[in-house]
């Protein structure tokens, strides 16, 4: 019972609410009542779509509302004008706004927030053009009447009641559906992809795809809504087209709650069912909507299902499930150093496989005349450099030296404008950061990215075999596949020495610890070559020997590590060679103590002689 | 239809259409995010032109002041009640803020004004001018006229006032400014101000040939939106030359068949050239320009926001 | 200065009324809303209070049109026969379908519902026309589109001509007086807009007579100077044009400006007194325009009565929808007079009965076209109120 309290947030009541609704007020409601109803329940499946381009992948697409209208007119015409019915041109009228939107995502999908915005205003606006202009097949602005009523399997539906059961019967299957999508190891990539798709595509998830499965997610169940809709309504108006379809969508999802499955379906009851509550106002019914926007976004942030959970106090449960009773193997519950220590062999035992070892001190990545410029600025200038597997390669140079960008040329952020990349022999320049990590390229960044909502441990999950994490898999595999890796994460917590920390959110945790955790999350990619931008940062004397003694393990175990720091004290017994840049040029290379004497070293970076 | 006398259309319309898109901008670059009601700001500086009218019984050009006053406090109202509750919240709580404040907007002119169209009052008069063979309307010589005044009080206020050099340190960077002691509220609540003040000048210029309704707004919205786009997102200059560039599509694609009277007998010339067809190019084009040229059209100087 | 005579003069009632009058506007607002909410109380029980819901488009790009529809429905209301206490309130329907279904559903949720004064927008009335037909509910409106009195549906009474009828006087005008060879037809992208093109079409067609240029435009086109200057190009001898309120002014604007003097005979945009307003008289010099009925050009003591008290309630002047959605309610009111106090009497008195309204006597054609009657109305350039220049009646015929 708890493990559905926690899982729904404020799904169970709301099903509950649902179920004594139907039972007990549903018979005797007049037909007013139903309709409303029911066209709640086909903007709710609009919401459920949405949830998924503007919640999931956070992209705030304004073409909701055209992909609903195109699954109208296509259900539409083929009703009128074909005698198809509804069930039999549901592969059409949902395939089309699906192929309408991969179509569309080719160019636009790529675009930033206010870009996509508009990009995808301005391909609503040609449809509707487009639907208003082509009367010979439209019926234009007059649109097309006498749309037969919904059907199944070639029986009419005809009465409200067996309407409005349909149409919530296809909400309830979308809502498990979409929760089934989001609410396994999908969702966290979603969560990593829209607060830090850098980080995201460090760990091999390939952001676009991502985005492109959402927004066709979206628009396949936008067209599914259009469809239900202009049967539920027997007119077909270019009006299903228009902007105001889409404001409502927007407000649905925002009042409801974006990120949330119960959040679609209680914004679309409360959103449709607003004018009747508010019959009192009249005339005035539009401004007061405008009003209640306006103070839910400003007075709400996460919308009601947000705000009821936390007024229920479930947001904990939520964030941080990982260490609810019975959903972790106990042995991976967070618990003091001595109840760890116990358990240790058989962890360690368990990490093994993780770490990809590989024999030899090959050559493993080597850089050759390596250039990149941003605008007048040469970042970095014919840089050579080699990291062996099984071996740590200190970075260091002043701020500004290029160390960083290095990192980003090699993990593809930024191509190089000259020079070679070459992973064990293969030349990885130009490829996408996602590809560069599926080849075993893990890093961390300066300032830990990590998605501030989960947990710690999601965190780290969400890198184990983010590289073939889809739709499919996550509907096939569900919630299984996400208790599987969270135990392999709590693992790699644990090698890090942050596994007490698994079940907070990591949004905040201290600095030093959200650097472990993206180690372990690096980690968890199973990488070959680890890049580490200044790991030591945050953490005292004591912490950051225990760091070093834990990267020094990841490198015995064949990993070649490339560490940027700073820190002397801690970099000059960790690493087994280092290389200083300084103005994007490499000025010094050898062992620690030779590049901590030399003399340019000094010179540049250093200022004065070590200590 | 000569083409001296289309440009001066051109540039009238282009002015006034820049005014909207210089309000955008400004507010894009000292909040992040789009203001969405900033088309609705038009329509309201019409009405709120139409409504002055009635009661002061003058021009346009003398009931201008007043009508930027107002439209600056209006656009305080519309700060402290949309952006500011939101400031730490991503640039979509803004964008669907500032899309309640349009509905807000939209529905209370059309409690108070009706629905059907009305005029606002000419600049100067109605008429038409002659100089140097190129014949035109008083309103449009007049509307290019005063927005360029516009501008450059703006570009002055921008480069020579202590106000104007601390709300570009606010568009700027918004932590630096902050960091050294500059009020960065009230310098955003100022850039609402001179944003409302803009579009309200922009409704004014543009409802006394064209009229307002309470759903005009809209149309306007788009074209700054657009303007800014083609123009470089962030980039003041680009603004003003990408709504030219809108304002002479705007004019010129649908009397291209005129100008080229060779177009005229090709196949289906209507259609191609008809208005409608205009806008879809004119998306198209747009589309094309975001997916080719994210920065616009207009070089690197933009600087590109997410 | 020139600038507020443009506002100002002729207009001057209507505006100050509209605007500086906005106290007393207000105050008829707030007491017709008073009166919308309880309905207004129903003082003898034994005399009959039918429920006419008024469900009619007050915002969106028809909010112009339905105002003027809801005016002359309350009107009605207000003053209705003797004996009659009518019951009503008026949903703002927008201009979706589905907004109309759910304020035509909801009003008959509410309780018995006598006669649905219904929305001008065709797609809304399509909408509409099954269900009041499953609750044999009678629905009175304004709507011209062609549809929806052929899908054989009993319920349906349209008190204005239909697009054929003043599409046809439109055309059939244009000839007579201006022997028009080679029209330019400019219509709206709207369902107003493309339903008239088509009948204007046909009407040329029966006469042999094809136009030498078509634009579609958009409610959002400002500048109509390349479309005339196109339509000239094409050698067109005349402008014909199926325009909302708003975009006939302009229009007309852009004719003065370009010196351009073809004939110009309008659609029924042109005599909404808020399009005309817009314009100065020496704008409309020559122009005419097709509509049901021109109450504000006074023809006969009805109508300058009708007129008087419209401007008095509402402070702005009538068009042909306010005077024909008036007539309507009337006839429906007055039925409900004689005894037909349920939906299915006022049905059938509708169906078969025949009425003397303010503008022309109603009849159906046994599909539900009441009226078959349009006026062509002209300015001559010296004041803002048009003249009747031809009255066009045509048989009474399915």
């Amino acid at each position: 019972m708890r493990r559905w309290v926690a899982h729904g947030g404020v799904a169970l009541p709301l099903a509950v609410a649902a179920c004594a609704y139907g039972v007990f007020v549903l018979p005797h409601a007049s037909d007013y009542a139903l309709r409303v109803l029911t066209v709640a329940g086909v903007y709710a499946l609009l919401a459920l779509g949405y949830g998924f381009i503007f919640g999931q992948a956070g992209a705030l697409s304004l073409a909701q509302g055209t992909f609903m209208g195109v699954g109208a007119y296509v259900s539409g015409i083929l009703a009128v004008r074909y005698g198809v019915a509804f069930d039999a041109a549901l592969p059409v009228s949902v395939g089309l706004p699906v192929l309408l939107a991969l179509l569309v995502a080719i160019p636009v999908l790529r675009l930033q927030t206010h870009y996509f915005a508009l990009a995808t205003l301005l391909i609503g606006q040609v449809v509707l053009l487009v639907a208003t202009q082509w009367e010979s097949v439209t019926g234009g602005a007059n649109g097309i009447g006498g749309v037969p009523p919904l059907s199944l399997l070639g029986h009419p539906i005809e009465g409200r009641l067996p309407q409005l059961l349909l149409v919530w019967a296809l909400v309830a299957a979308g809502a498990v559906l979409a929760w089934r999508i989001v609410s396994g190891r999908l969702g966290d990539a979603f969560a990593l992809t829209r607060l830090h798709p850098v980080a995201a595509r460090a760990i091999g998830i390939d952001t676009g795809s991502l985005r492109l499965a959402a927004f066709l997610l979206s628009a396949g169940f936008a067209g599914l809504a259009g469809s239900l809709y202009v049967h539920a309504i027997g007119v077909l108006s270019p009006d299903v087209l228009g902007f105001p379809v889409m404001i409502t969508c927007l407000t649905i999802a925002v009042v409801g709650s974006r990120l949330r499955v119960a959040g679609a379906i209680a914004g679309a009851v409360v959103i449709i069912e607003l004018p009747e509550w508010a019959r009192f106002l009249r005339d005035d019914y539009l401004l007061a909507f405008g009003c209640i926007l306006l103070l839910v976004v400003v007075a709400l942030p996460g919308g009601l299902v947000e705000t009821a959970e936390r007024l229920l106090g479930w947001v904990g449960s939520r964030a941080v499930p990982s260490v609810m009773a019975g959903r972790v193997p106990a042995i991976f519950a967070p618990a003091d150093e001595a109840r760890m220590a116990g358990t240790r062999p058989a962890m360690t035992e368990g990490v093994g496989p993780f770490i990809a070892a590989r024999a030899g001190d090959a050559d493993l990545l080597t850089l050759v005349g390596v250039s990149r410029r941003f605008g007048g600025v040469l970042a970095l200038d014919d840089v050579a450099l080699t990291v062996r597997s099984g071996a740590v390669l200190g970075l260091i140079g002043p701020n500004g030296s290029g160390k960083t960008t290095l990192l980003n040329v090699v993990t593809g952020i930024f191509p190089a404008d000259a020079g070679r990349v070459r992973l064990g022999g293969r030349d990885i320049a130009g490829r996408a950061p996602h590809a560069i990590a599926r080849l075993g390229v893990a890093r961390t960044f300066q300032t830990a990215a990590l998605a501030a909502e989960l947990s710690a441990l999601d965190n780290v999950a969400v890198a184990r075999g983010a590289a073939r994490l889809g739709v499919g898999s996550a509907l096939r595999a569900g919630r299984r596949d996400r208790a599987v890796v969270r135990g392999e994460a709590m693992a790699l917590l644990e090698r890090m020495g942050a596994g007490a920390y698994a079940a907070e959110a990591a949004g905040t945790l201290p600095p030093g610890i959200a650097r472990l955790v993206e180690i372990a999350r690096a980690l968890a990619t199973e990488p070959r070559l680890l890049l580490l931008d200044e790991p030591a940062a945050g953490l005292n004397e004591t912490e950051q020997a225990d760091l070093g003694r834990r990267l020094r393990g990841i490198a015995e175990d064949g990993v070649g590590l490339l560490v940027i720091e700073h820190n002397m004290p801690f970099l000059v017994p960790l690493a087994d060679r280092m290389v200083c840049l300084d103005q994007g040029r490499v000025i010094a290379e050898g062992t620690p103590a030779a590049v901590q004497s030399d003399p340019r070293v000094i010179e540049a970076y250093l200022g004065t002689p070590p200590p | 239809m000569a083409i001296a006398q289309l440009l001066v259309e051109v540039l009238a319309l282009g002015a006034a259409y820049a005014l909207v898109a210089l309000g955008f901008v400004l507010i894009l670059n000292a909040t992040g995010a789009v203001n969405f009601a900033q088309g609705d700001l038009v329509m309201a500086g019409g009405f709120g032109a139409v409504l002055l009218a009635d009661r002061l019984h003058v021009s346009g050009l003398v009931l201008l002041p007043a009508l930027l006053a107002g439209m600056a406090v209006l656009g305080v109202v519309v700060a402290l009640a949309a952006y500011m509750p939101l400031r730490r919240r991503p640039p979509e709580a803004v964008f669907i803020s500032t899309i309640a404040v349009g509905i807000i907007l939209q529905n209370v002119a059309n409690r108070l004004f009706g629905a059907e169209p009305v005029a606002t009052p000419p600049l100067f008069g109605a008429g038409r001018v002659r100089f140097a063979g190129v014949d035109a309307s008083v309103q449009s010589v007049a509307i290019i006229g005063v927005a360029a005044l516009l501008i450059a009080a703006l570009y002055t206020l921008f480069t020579h006032t202590q106000f104007g050099r601390r709300l570009r340190a606010t568009a700027y960077d918004r932590d630096m400014a902050m960091a050294i002691g500059i009020p960065v509220d009230r310098m955003i609540a100022g850039t609402f101000a001179v944003a409302a003040a803009l579009a309200g000048a922009a409704g004014l210029l543009l409802s006394n040939t064209f009229f307002v309704t309470p759903s005009s707004g809209s149309d306007y919205m788009i074209k700054a939106y657009i303007a800014v786009v083609i123009g470089g997102w962030g980039s003041i200059r680009g603004a003003v030359a990408g709504a030219l560039l809108i304002a002479a599509f705007e004019v010129l694609y649908p009397s291209l068949p005129l100008l080229v009277p060779a177009l005229l007998w090709m196949p289906s010339s209507d259609a191609v050239f008809s208005q409608t067809t205009s806008t879809i190019v004119l998306d198209v084009a747009v589309l094309l320009i975001l997916v080719v040229r994210p920065q616009g059209l207009f070089g690197e100087a933009a600087r590109q926001r997410p | 200065m020139q600038g507020d005579r443009r506002l100002g003069s002729p207009k001057k009632g209507l505006t100050n009324a509209h605007h500086a009058g906005g106290l007393g506007y207000l105050f008829g607002m707030a007491f017709a809303t008073l009166v919308l909410f309880g309905g207004l109380p129903v003082a003898h029980t034994a005399e009959p209070a039918p429920d006419v819901p008024v469900l009619v488009p007050i915002t969106g790009f028809l909010a112009a049109e339905g105002s003027s529809q809801r005016n002359g429905a309350l009107l009605a209301l207000q003053n209705p026969p003797a004996g009659v206490h009518p019951r009503f309130a008026v949903t703002d329907t927008g201009t979706s379908p589905e907004g109309a279904v759910n304020a035509l559903e909801r009003a008959l949720s509410d309780g018995e519902v006598t006669v649905v004064v219904a929305s001008m927008l065709g797609t809304q009335m399509l909408a509409m026309l099954p269900i009041a037909q499953a609750q044999k509910v009678p629905l009175i409106t304004m709507s011209g589109t062609a549809d929806i009195t052929r899908k054989g549906n009993p319920y349906i009474f349209r008190f204005f001509p239909a697009d054929s009828v003043v599409k046809g006087a439109q055309v059939k005008y244009a000839i007579e007086a201006h022997h028009i060879q080679k029209p330019a037809v400019i219509y709206q992208t709207t369902a107003y807009g493309q339903s008239g093109h088509a009948e204007i079409l046909t009407a040329l067609a029966a006469a042999g007579i094809k136009p030498v240029y078509e634009d579609a435009l958009d409610v959002g086109v400002k500048d109509m100077r390349p479309v005339i200057a196109k339509a000239v190009a094409s050698g067109a001898d005349s402008l014909l044009l199926q325009l909302h309120g708003g975009p006939t002014a302009l229009f007309l604007k852009a004719v003065a400006a370009m010196d351009v003097h073809l004939p110009i005979v309008a659609g029924s945009g042109l005599s909404q007194p808020a399009t005309v307003a817009l314009l100065e008289p020496a704008e409309l010099k020559g122009v005419c325009g097709e509509t049901g009925s021109s109450p504000i050009s006074g023809e006969t003591p009805a109508a300058r009565d009708f007129l008087a008290r419209y401007r008095d309630a509402f402070h702005t002047d009538p068009d042909g929808f306010a005077l024909g959605q008036y007539d309507a309610t009337m006839m429906a009111l007055e039925a409900v007079a004689k005894g037909a106090t349920s939906a299915e009497a006022v049905t059938k008195a509708l169906a078969t009965g025949s009425y003397q309204g303010v503008a022309m006597t109603y009849k159906s054609n046994g599909h539900g076209d009441m009226a078959h009657s349009a006026v062509i109305v002209c300015f001559d350039g010296t004041s803002r109120v048009p003249a009747v220049v031809r009255h066009y009646d045509f048989p009474i015929s399915p």
